[in-house]
């Protein structure tokens, strides 16, 4: 069955499209799924790329070229994406927005996958990384906003931002 | 045909062109050549080149060069699909390949052990072989000219020149003119 993006998941879409961007890289994950088919709806560029560390560098090249890209990925890929974010993103300044979904926490079916999620915000912060978090608490209205701010921020900074969003979070549903 | 040979050829022929470059060695001796600002030598993300290159190649309207080695190739392989899926017409990959990790104290590469063309040819993309100096200069020159993704791989000798230096900027220097060379603006 196709997943369609709930309110907090179109509001984080939204703020993609505020920000400006027109291009984005996505790795195959079924709960960030709605969130790449409506990017897609709404005429973004959608790239498919095989691994997390293949997107920074498929996005850090069209960023350099000038495109207002960023990454749609789910956060146990960047584990894999760790060398190339610091060797290269940070290293030569690269502008890269993230939005990436959490796993591990409430809501989760699956036993194993908290073993990296669960350490992301540790891992990114241990390498210097920003990020912002969006979960049931914060309204429909600060999910776009932060989107856009995120990834503005990104272009400012010249650096990765991650916007890790709690796409499996129950009580998504209650507030939504 | 030694590396330093094959990237004289690049310099010559790609060398106008923005040019994404793998690391170690192969960066080293292409700077050796002559510092230019639309080069971008990847320091040390090794496996990374030809993503990037994808990405500046489909950000921009010219053509675009990718210089791999066989080991960065073999350690991010999956971007062979994705260059077969998205087939930027701009873009030129060409592959040295020694069959060895020569800045990882030349230990073998598994391209040692399989037909690399093949396995590039395997993936749809257009691949050329070559193995001199005056082959490499042809099919470059063929790669621009017919504007079709194209994968030149060029097998050279293992090693590498001697008295070559480290790149030792701040990658960012690099970064900078790279993006100044792109917007043809000064860095």
């Amino acid at each position: 069955m196709v997943k369609e993006a709930g309110p907090h998941l179109r509001a984080l879409a939204d703020g993609i499209c505020d920000a400006g961007i027109t291009t984005f890289c996505h790795v195959p994950s079924s709960h960030v799924a709605p969130v790449i088919r409506d990017l897609e709806a709404r005429g973004l560029r959608a790239i498919l790329a095989n691994r997390e560390e293949e997107a920074v560098g498929i996005v850090g090249g069209l960023r350099l070229a000038g495109v207002p890209a960023a990454l749609v990925v789910q956060d146990n890929g960047f584990g894999n994406a760790l060398t190339a974010l610091s060797t290269f993103a940070i290293a030569y300044h690269v502008p890269l927005p993230i939005f990436a979904n959490e796993r591990g926490g409430l809501g989760e079916y699956n036993s194993m996958i908290q073993a990296i999620s669960g350490n992301v915000p540790e891992i990114l912060a241990a390498v210097r990384i920003r990020v912002e978090r969006l979960g049931p608490s914060d309204p429909v209205a600060v999910w776009r906003v932060t989107a856009r701010a995120a990834a503005e921020l990104a272009t400012i900074q010249r650096r990765p931002v991650v916007t890790l969003f709690a796409a499996l979070h129950p009580a998504l549903e209650v507030v939504a | 045909m030694k590396r330093l040979e094959a990237l004289e050829v690049i310099d010559r022929e790609l060398g106008s062109y923005p040019l994404v470059v793998t690391c170690g060695a192969t960066a080293r001796e292409m700077d050796s050549l002559g510092r230019r600002n639309n080069r971008l030598p990847l320091l040390d993300s090794m496996g990374l080149t030809s993503a990037v290159g994808l990405g500046v190649a489909l950000g921009t309207d010219g053509p675009v060069g990718v210089v791999d080695g066989d080991g960065s190739l073999l350690m991010g392989f999956s971007i062979l699909p994705t260059l077969a899926t998205l087939r930027p017409p701009n873009l030129t990959l060409v592959v040295l390949d020694n069959g060895q990790h020569a800045s990882a104290d030349s230990m073998p590469s598994q391209a040692a052990q399989l037909d690399l063309a093949a396995a590039i040819r395997g993936c749809g993309l257009h691949t050329v072989e070559v193995g001199d100096v005056a082959g490499l200069a042809a099919a470059l020159a063929a790669a621009v000219r017919d504007d079709e993704f194209t994968t030149v791989v060029a097998r050279i000798q293992p090693g590498n020149a001697a008295g070559i230096p480290f790149l030792l900027e701040d990658p960012v220097v690099f970064a900078d003119r790279f993006v100044a060379a792109l917007r043809g603006t000064q860095p």
